[in-house]
């Protein structure tokens, strides 16, 4: 499988430059970030393994290959022509799909996605182990919410450092207040939480305050 | 602006459920809180006047009793919130 290390100020900045090595497109890559500092961050993206993302090498995954076939199945009935593909070593079980004007499966802020994700989890529930779940993704559109997300947190920290007061962000869904939990967790100097009821629940950024001696 | 009321609420109940299963680990949400929310819902007239919405409310709040997974309840509050929205109620949405 081929990978590159990529490196920028920012996160897009260092996938971008991943990107150009590889001479690949964001719909083809897995990316996980190795580092994500204030000055620079450093990221890693792999080649998706086409073949073996298709649904012709899922039969060692029963489930996948289920889960593919229903959604591609339920897509259909929808009159959507879309291609759905099971991500390879996706922990929880991930389905891409993908195709063209795929817009309207997003919908306003993922609500659609987020609906036929359980969907889908209720389709193939039954096949499932307990507490086990299908994500769904569209043109990978919630890895980019996630990347994006986090570059709001980093900005936001960066923030928060210079002029010591707190930043409220946008009412974000869970795994986005999620993502920028993990982001800043590792920053010695801000800290989020989040306030507010769902679905207007905001995470807040702000400066740490020192142990009490 | 028919149905809005009820769309705002319905989203709610939907969110609840959603952070349920996608948990960001920064709230706890119980069934009581979800069946709450679906209550809330029941209580506006506005659900009357498109079919099918109260019905699906109803099979909602039924799901979260009974401790059905929160896929099957946001699947249930997804059907009647489009079943709101294609009865010609207004929304934030597309």
């Amino acid at each position: 499988m081929r990978s590159a290390e990529g490196r920028g100020r920012t996160l897009d900045e260092a996938v971008d430059a991943a990107l150009i090595e590889l001479g690949e497109s964001r719909r083809n890559v897995d990316i996980k970030v190795l580092n994500e500092g204030t000055e620079e961050t450093v990221v890693e993206v792999t080649v998706i393994d086409q073949a073996g993302a298709s649904g012709a090498a899922a039969p060692a995954d029963g489930k996948g290959e289920l889960a593919r076939a229903l959604v591609e199945g339920l897509l259909k009935h929808m009159g959507v022509r879309a291609q759905v593909t099971t991500r390879p070593g996706s922990e929880p079980m991930t389905l891409d799909i993908s195709g063209r004007d795929l817009g309207a499966l997003i919908g306003w802020r993922g609500e659609t996605l987020r609906a036929l994700q359980s969907v889908t989890n209720v389709m193939v529930g039954r096949h499932l182990g307990e507490g086990e779940r299908i994500i769904v993704d569209v043109e990978r559109y919630r890895q980019r919410r996630e990347h994006t997300v986090r570059e709001i947190a980093l900005r936001a920290a960066r923030q928060v450092k210079m002029t010591g007061d707190a930043i409220t962000l946008d009412a974000m869904q869970p795994f986005e207040r999620r993502a920028i939990h993990l982001a800043l967790e590792g920053d010695p100097e801000v800290t989020s939480s989040s306030i507010g009821e769902e679905p207007e629940r905001r995470v807040v950024v702000g400066l740490r305050k020192p142990a009490a001696e | 602006m028919t149905g809005r009321a009820a769309a705002v609420r319905i989203r709610k109940a939907i969110a609840l459920v959603n952070a349920v299963e996608d948990g960001a680990g920064d709230e706890e949400i119980t069934p009581t809180e979800i069946a709450e929310a679906i209550r809330d819902c029941l209580e506006l007239r506005e659900v009357d006047d498109v079919a099918n919405v109260r019905r699906y409310l109803g099979e909602a709040l039924d799901a979260v009793s009974d401790g059905m997974p929160a896929d099957f309840v946001a699947m249930t509050l997804y059907a009647a919130l489009g079943a709101l929205q294609e009865g010609g109620a207004t929304s934030s949405s597309n």
